[in-house]
């Protein structure tokens, strides 16, 4: 039996007037697991993660961390874990080492022991050639690498990491990745994290959890959840759509593998159960039809796909929000995250949450919510059976397919792209029901 | 918590070392003050047979420690913005030492700048005590003065949470409270009603026991009066500036 690292129950942190950033959000955490907050903008990642760093406190609910309890043990955990905010923390006017060493004295640790910790640490995140200059000499990824480097001086059992790899450029996330694996492998660091980029839940963590309005929607593996999404992505590109290509989308339909489809212009998306073995089947298909492909590839469902699914909107369209989001913490100069946050603040992102309510309420899957609504509050002894009482709040879903689909056909219809994203919650509801016959 | 306190000063002295050029800019209006306001009213000013420029510099040091202390708060906005505050709240610091440790490195370096006025003060040659052992008492009535305003500059940082009012506060307070104090103008010279703020005014207790310990005829029981009162005020500021911060926790 395992331990828990973090167990959050009924979480809820209420911003005034009405503001609730995080509502009874339930999440457990294992130690030495690598679990990821997933969740578009003001969905109340960052409120979690400071709110289990003792950094605010919150309304409702209790957070455990490292076996102590957040509201009454906080030097305890403050002791137990370290955290690694949005903002670099660090200071630009000071050396690498002289961050490292006060961090270090922070924490109240012996002289000898910084330094052998600082020389460890340094070596580790490959820093030592410039641990003796000054922060604001360095790049982005060196920063950032020495930010997570300060945070494990006193060798927390937890790292917090909110946003790690925000702001770098390919190389050296995949560069921090390693290092944050190796951490969580070498020294079986438990680690929770919030995160954007559905890479990086994908290839970091064991557990990704999706939030959204400060509810956890789903918790499972990044592979789970990808096979909750069923069939394969097989997208088609032909040069011209003629009479052949027309025909092969019609006889395509009527295959038993082919679960839905969409056109992009001259592009065929058929969503494909067990996609690798049917590809083949699918070109015969073409074959017969004398229909001209230029393109033809076949990808896995992403956790794009899976995020889609649970919060309505694709995270591509969120991440453009958050960018903003990002910018006006900087330029704002009260900071608006947290318990910086005042009355301008608070109005400032009332704004936002309320925007983003407004859409929220527009897209299909609110209709849904209100039946979710006990959801939230029922007590998860397992994160899998939050995913199993899905379905039953997914009941309003097939009158709404109805009237996309009067022929009954299996989803097989041409959409014009504004009805894009409706026909995509809708597929996916399909297939999952499909996959569940 | 000392510790604490002590590792948190070091690194803000470290980093006000690195850019000395900036402790020397906040001396520019106070020298500004002492060159061009000592010349324009010397003769002007009738004050017996005493210096005008003896009787002004203590409220020039004083001006100094209002200009440079109410820059406190700003850098203390600075690195809550860049999560450096966070990160030391997330450490088992004593959030005592945050506050105290920031307020502790405005006064050393307004203590600093008050020694560079008082040898500019000596070239154009006031005539001050530079007895030591005077030297050191009215460094200490800067000192409190410092942590008071400091302090104050703090607490209104994060009453406030924005930059801009609080550089307008401090603006508005500085120039003020000067003029309501002795700093520049004797008592007796007042109207009645700026003489009656001026007697609540800690800037002029602060004016009255600098100028006690470094005229050429030293009154103890003034200064005793002034650091009574300074004590008080930079004791009550730091309660201030403490509890605000704590109260940040939401």
């Amino acid at each position: 039996m395992t331990n828990l690292a973090i167990q959050i129950k009924g979480l809820t942190k209420i911003y005034p007037p009405d503001n609730r950033a995080v509502d009874t959000l339930d999440l457990e955490i294992k130690e030495g697991e690598i679990m990821a907050l997933l969740g578009p903008n003001g969905a109340g990642k960052s409120t979690t993660i400071r709110a289990a760093s003792t950094l605010c406190g919150f309304d409702e609910g209790s957070v455990v961390v490292a076996g102590f309890d957040v509201d009454t043990h906080s030097l305890e955990v403050r002791q137990a874990i370290g955290v690694v905010a949005q903002q670099t923390g660090i200071d630009y006017f000071l050396t690498g080492r002289e961050n490292m060493v006060l961090q270090g004295h922070l924490y109240r640790m012996k002289k000898a022991d910084i330094n052998d910790r600082v020389a460890e640490l340094a070596s580790y995140f490959e820093l030592d050639n410039s641990i003796d200059n000054l922060v604001s000499t360095y790049s982005g990824g060196m920063r950032r690498k020495l930010d997570i480097a300060c945070a494990l001086i006193h060798r927390p059992k937890v790292l917090f990491l909110d946003e790690p790899t925000l702001g770098l450029d390919i190389k050296n996330r995949k560069i921090l990745w390693t290092h944050i694996d190796k951490l969580n492998k070498e020294f079986g660091l438990t680690i929770l994290l919030t995160t954007h980029y559905l890479e990086e839940a994908d290839n970091l963590s064991h557990q990704v959890a999706i939030i959204n309005n400060g509810k956890v929607q789903v918790v499972d593996t990044p592979d789970a959840l990808k096979n909750s999404i069923h069939g394969d992505s097989i997208t088609v590109t032909f040069d011209d759509v003629g009479k052949n290509e027309q025909a092969f989308f019609h006889f395509a339909q009527q295959q038993s593998y082919i679960k839905g489809s969409t056109w992009e212009d001259n592009k065929l998306h058929l969503y494909v159960e067990d996609g690798g073995a049917n590809v083949a089947a699918l070109m015969a298909v073409a074959a017969d039809n004398k229909a001209q492909i230029t393109n033809l590839s076949l990808s896995r469902p992403t956790l794009d796909d899976v995020f889609l699914k649970y919060t309505g909107s694709s995270i591509s369209d969120t991440r453009e929000e958050e960018g903003d989001e990002w910018w006006k913490q900087w330029a704002g100069k009260g900071g608006n995250t947290g318990k910086w946050k005042n009355q301008w603040g608070a109005n400032d992102s009332d704004a936002e949450e309320g925007g983003e309510d407004q859409a929220w309420k527009n897209s299909d899957w609110a209709k849904n919510s209100d039946n979710n609504e006990n959801l939230g509050t029922q007590k998860r002894e397992e994160a899998q059976s939050q995913q199993d009482a899905w379905p039953s709040g997914q009941q309003q879903w097939p009158d709404k397919e109805e009237s996309h689909n009067p022929s009954g056909e299996q989803g097989s219809q041409q959409w014009d792209q504004s009805q894009q994203g409706d026909w995509q919650n809708n597929e996916w509801n399909k297939n999952k029901d499909g996959g569940e016959k | 918590m000392l510790a604490d306190t002590w590792h948190l000063f070091n690194k803000y002295m470290r980093i006000t070392m690195r850019m000395p050029m900036w402790t020397l800019f906040t001396l520019i209006q106070p020298l500004i003050w002492l060159l061009i306001f000592g010349q324009l009213f010397k003769d002007f000013v009738q004050l017996g047979d005493e210096d005008y420029m003896a009787f002004m510099v203590p409220g020039i040091l004083v001006m100094t420690v209002l200009f440079g202390s109410s820059w406190s708060g700003v850098s203390l906005l600075r690195e809550i913005t860049a999560g450096t505050i966070d990160k030391m709240l997330v450490s088992p610091v004593s959030r005592i030492a945050i506050v105290l440790s920031r307020v502790l490195h405005s006064s050393a370096q307004v203590i600093a700048q008050a020694f560079i006025m008082l040898f500019v003060a000596w070239i154009l040659g006031a005539s001050l005590n530079m007895n030591p052992v005077y030297l050191m008492l009215a460094m200490l009535i800067v000192f409190l003065l410092g942590v008071g305003f400091a302090a104050l500059s703090n607490g209104f940082a994060i009453a406030l949470q924005r930059e801009e009012p609080l550089v307008m506060i401090g603006n508005l307070m500085t120039l003020p409270l000067i003029f309501f104090s002795s700093a520049l103008v004797p008592e007796q010279f007042m109207p009645d009603w700026i003489q009656l703020i001026s007697a609540i005014n800690p800037i002029s207790y602060a004016v009255d026991a600098i100028r006690a310990v470094l005229s050429t005829t030293p009154d103890l029981a003034v200064f005793g009066k002034g650091l009574l009162v300074l004590t008080v005020f930079a004791g009550a500021s730091l309660t201030w500036a403490v509890t605000a911060f704590n109260a940040l926790r939401d």
